[in-house]
Parts: structure tokens; C-alpha cells; sequence
């Protein structure tokens, strides 16, 4: 979080510096199928976001001890590009942030996957942030289950990520970079949109019961346009594919 | 009437087909696929190949101990032809492409085929086992349709890995035309569109043919 003494104006005339209105997600585009090599993958713009998922597998557990005859092994890797702007996070490559991002994340994925279908197997989930401005935990996380369908892996549900956040007394949706860094309160949520089961939710800053309440609705509000969009790249790809 | 349906999307049918889950409330889909009403059934767009007994798969040997031999399948379980149970029938060399039959899934893992026969000469092609029940066709039709407009013998693998022999011209025609269908599994008619394409391409193959079976 950036320092109280030079917080910037977040909210400009009763809406957020870059203009959005509280409940108002920024210009959100997927495709998928982009990597050939990949069995499954996701290209996604989220404002100034850039996001490359892509999935391999089934294929066979590698180191051989962790493989699991009663189920499949997912695994994970959310990774920032060195180039993508990622002042406030650190060195690029793996520590302790991408870490624990790939750690939730796959926790996350293991809910919905269907991983008793595949014993013995394992999935391979990348998540390359190309270009960040907050946030890239939820556009990874949206992408990758886009490359996930794409791959045709049996899952319960294609999930989304979105990040709800405070600033002062208002509860906005979809946090930026500088909103992230300044604003009182941001809690990325991932959800499963068939029950609207709820695979991750993290916090930082604080939020009353009623705040909470008025934050994971807009965030159940935000989900139907973002799994619209979700379904709508998968639809675009096989139509092409059909064409 | 065929609609594209995602995982989670509810399906209006009472049983549980392939690529489908029941999560209390009712059949959904978990892949992304077309969805039959009128036959209540899903046919997934993509996805791994799922074993089945009885199936026929098509790979390379790449392993023989005591007379148990290994295949790759191009998939991560494994798979063994218990060559002891054969006889001499089952005398295959490390790199040469088998065809066989699943005869057994031993602990959800490993894949025990039995029928072993060796493919002798000709290339190994894959392509997307989702896409296999297209190339073959209803009742073999599509597959002996490219062997006789190519001039080429196939086995087709329901692990996405087919076996082609024939003359140079004649594989190179039928990759083409088994390409040709994967990327247009989901059109219907395509057993004819095959065919015009494969008439105009593979004259040639076909008359060499026809020459051959008049001498």
C-alpha cells in the first residue's frame, strides 16, 4: 500500500480518478486459443492488463513421486513478466508474491476441476502477466479458466476473478493500480458462478459487515459480465474453428 | 437442434452421459461441447482422450522387459502388451508402431492391450482424440472413403494417433484430407465435402490404383 501523507485524489467529482463509476468494471476482452502449442489458452486484455494463460495436459506427473493414483496433480505457475511494470512488486521471476499467487490460485482450480477423471495425470497452468496495473491476480485467474475450457479439461464451472476494494466510505469494484496501492480496502475474489461458491477470497485493509455485504454483490454483479465475456471468447474460437 | 453449452451450463436431461456431472441439483455439462437436444447428448469439442476397454489404440513400442513390452500411447498412463500371452505373434522392436486393443484399466493407471498386431512401414500422425470419431465416421465410412481416394491403408487410434501407409503422394494427400476433417469436425455433410476435395486432389493416386488392380 503507498503512503497515506501523498495519497492521491481517488474519487474526482463523485467518480474514480479514471472516471469509472463505482460498479464499473474496466474494458474487458479475452481470446482463446492463441498459444498453438499449448493444449488450452487465453489472451486477456483488462484495461491496461495484458494476461497470456495457457494449460498443458493431462500429461504425465513429473517428479514421479508426486504423482496420485486416485486423482490428478494441478499445478500452477503465475509468473510477471520482467518488462511489465512491476515496480511495486520486486525482482520478476519467482518470490514470495508469485509464490503464494500460485498457490491460491491452483486452490482455487482444484475445486472445480474434475481431477478424479484424470488419476495419475497432472495439469500444467501458466499465467503470464505481460503488462499489470492491479489486479493481475483476478485477470490470471480468469484467463487461465478460459485456457482451462479451452483445453476441454472436465471442470465443474468456469470461474471468475474480480477484485472489490474501499475507498473512504465507497465500495468499488474492479481496482486498479493506484486505487490498490491507496485505497483503504481490496479483497480479490475468486467464484465458481453455477452455486456462486466462493474458491478464494483474500483482504487487505478492512471492511464493516454491511461494507462486505455491499462488496461481494457488486462483485456477484461484476461476475455476469466478466463469465459473459469467458463464454463469449470460447464461443468466438469455435465458430472460427467452425468457419 | 445442436447449441454450444459450457461447464456448469445445466443440461435437460435425467442421466448422466460422457462430460457430464450431477451436483445435486440436476446434469451439467463439464466441458465445452454441443449439446444434442433431441438425443440428450453432449459431444465435447475438445478435450484428452479418455480410456476405454475395448477400444483400439495405435502407438510405438518404447520399452520390452521380459517379454512385457511398453507403449506410448501419447498419453500420460501407461500402457503394456504382455507379450508372454502372445507367443511369437508378440516379437515387436523397440521404435516400431503396434496397433491393439484395451483389454484391461488396472488401477485406473495403466492400461493392459491385448490383440497386439505390428504396423509395419508407413508414419504416425496425431491429431485431437475428440476429433477421432469424425475421422473414422458412422460405420468406418469416412476413414475407408480417404484409404480409397488416396491409394493409402489407415489405422486410426481412439487415442488421436493414426497409423497411414501408402505411396509417398498418397500420405501426403491423406494427412490433408485428415486434417481437413479435424478442423471441420463439427460441419455436417463432410463426408461429401472429403470426398469432392479428396476427387479433384487424388485423381492420381487413385487411377495408379486402379491401374495397379487392373494389372
Amino acid at each position: 500500500m503507498g503512503s497515506s501523507l501523498n495519497k492521491p485524489e481517488l474519487i474526482v467529482n463523485g467518480k474514480r480518478h479514471d472516471g469509472r463509476g463505482f460498479d464499473q468494471l474496466r474494458p474487458l476482452r479475452i481470446e482463446a486459443g492463441v498459444v498453438k502449442n499449448a493444449d488450452g489458452s487465453a489472451y486477456l486484455e483488462w484495461g491496461d492488463n495484458k494476461v497470456l494463460a495457457a494449460v498443458y495436459g493431462p500429461r504425465e506427473a513429473m517428479p514421479k513421486h508426486i504423482a496420485d493414483p486416485s486423482k490428478c496433480i494441478v499445478k500452477c505457475r503465475y509468473s510477471m513478466a520482467p518488462f511489465s511494470g512491476i515496480d511495486d512488486h520486486g525482482r520478476s521471476g519467482p518470490n514470495r508474491r508469485s509464490t503464494e499467487i500460485s498457490k491460491v490460485a491452483r486452490e482455487a482450480f482444484e475445486n472445480v476441476i474434475l481431477l478424479n477423471d484424470y488419476p495419475g495425470g497432472m495439469i500444467e497452468i501458466f499465467m503470464e502477466i505481460l503488462q499489470s496495473d492491479g489486479g493481475t491476480r483476478a485477470a490470471g485467474i480468469t484467463a487461465a479458466s478460459v485456457a482451462l475450457a479451452n483445453a476441454g479439461i472436465r471442470m465443474k464451472d468456469i470461474v471468475y476473478a474480480v477484485s472489490a476494494g474501499r475507498i473512504d466510505k465507497h465500495i468499488v469494484i474492479d481496482v486498479d493500480m493506484l486505487e490498490d496501492n491507496y485505497s483503504d480496502a481490496d479483497m480479490p475474489v475468486v467464484v465458481a458462478p453455477r452455486n456462486n461458491d466462493v474458491l478464494l477470497l483474500q483482504m487487505d485493509g478492512g471492511l464493516s459487515t454491511e461494507q462486505f455485504s455491499e462488496a461481494m454483490r457488486m462483485v456477484l454483479e461484476a461476475g455476469k459480465r466478466i463469465s459473459a465475456e469467458q463464454k463469449r471468447a470460447l464461443e468466438d474460437y469455435y465458430k472460427m474453428a467452425k468457419e | 437442434m445442436r447449441k454450444i453449452v459450457f461447464p456448469g451450463e445445466s443440461l435437460q436431461i435425467a442421466r448422466r452421459s460422457s462430460c457430464t456431472y450431477n451436483d445435486g441439483k440436476g446434469v451439467c455439462s463439464s466441458a465445452v461441447g454441443l449439446f444434442d437436444e433431441e438425443r440428450a447428448s453432449l459431444l465435447p469439442l475438445e478435450g484428452p482422450w479418455q480410456p476405454r476397454i475395448d477400444e483400439t489404440v495405435v502407438g510405438t513400442i518404447t520399452d520390452c522387459k521380459n517379454y512385457v513390452y511398453t507403449v506410448n500411447l501419447s498419453y500420460y498412463c501407461r500402457a503394456l502388451i504382455i507379450g508372454s500371452r502372445y507367443g511369437r505373434q508378440s516379437d515387436f522392436e523397440i521404435g516400431s508402431a503396434v496397433e491393439a486393443k484395451i483389454k484391461d484399466i488396472e488401477d485406473r493407471t495403466v492400461l493392459i492391450l491385448s490383440y497386439p498386431r505390428a504396423l509395419p512401414g508407413g508414419i504416425l500422425v496425431r491429431v485431437k482424440p475428440a476429433k477421432v470419431h469424425r475421422i473414422i465416421g458412422k460405420e468406418d465410412t469416412m476413414v475407408r472413403q480417404v484409404e480409397n481416394l488416396t491409394g493409402t491403408r489407415l489405422v486410426v487410434g481412439a487415442n488421436g494417433v493414426i497409423w497411414i501407409k501408402g505411396q509417398q503422394d498418397g500420405i501426403k494427400a491423406a494427412i490433408k484430407a485428415i486434417s481437413l476433417i479435424e478442423e471441420n469436425a463439427h460441419r455436417q455433410g463432410l463426408t461429401e465435402q472429403v470426398k469432392v476435395i479428396l476427387e479433384k486432389e487424388a485423381r492420381p493416386y487413385t487411377r495408379n490404383r486402379e491401374q495397379r488392380e487392373g494389372e
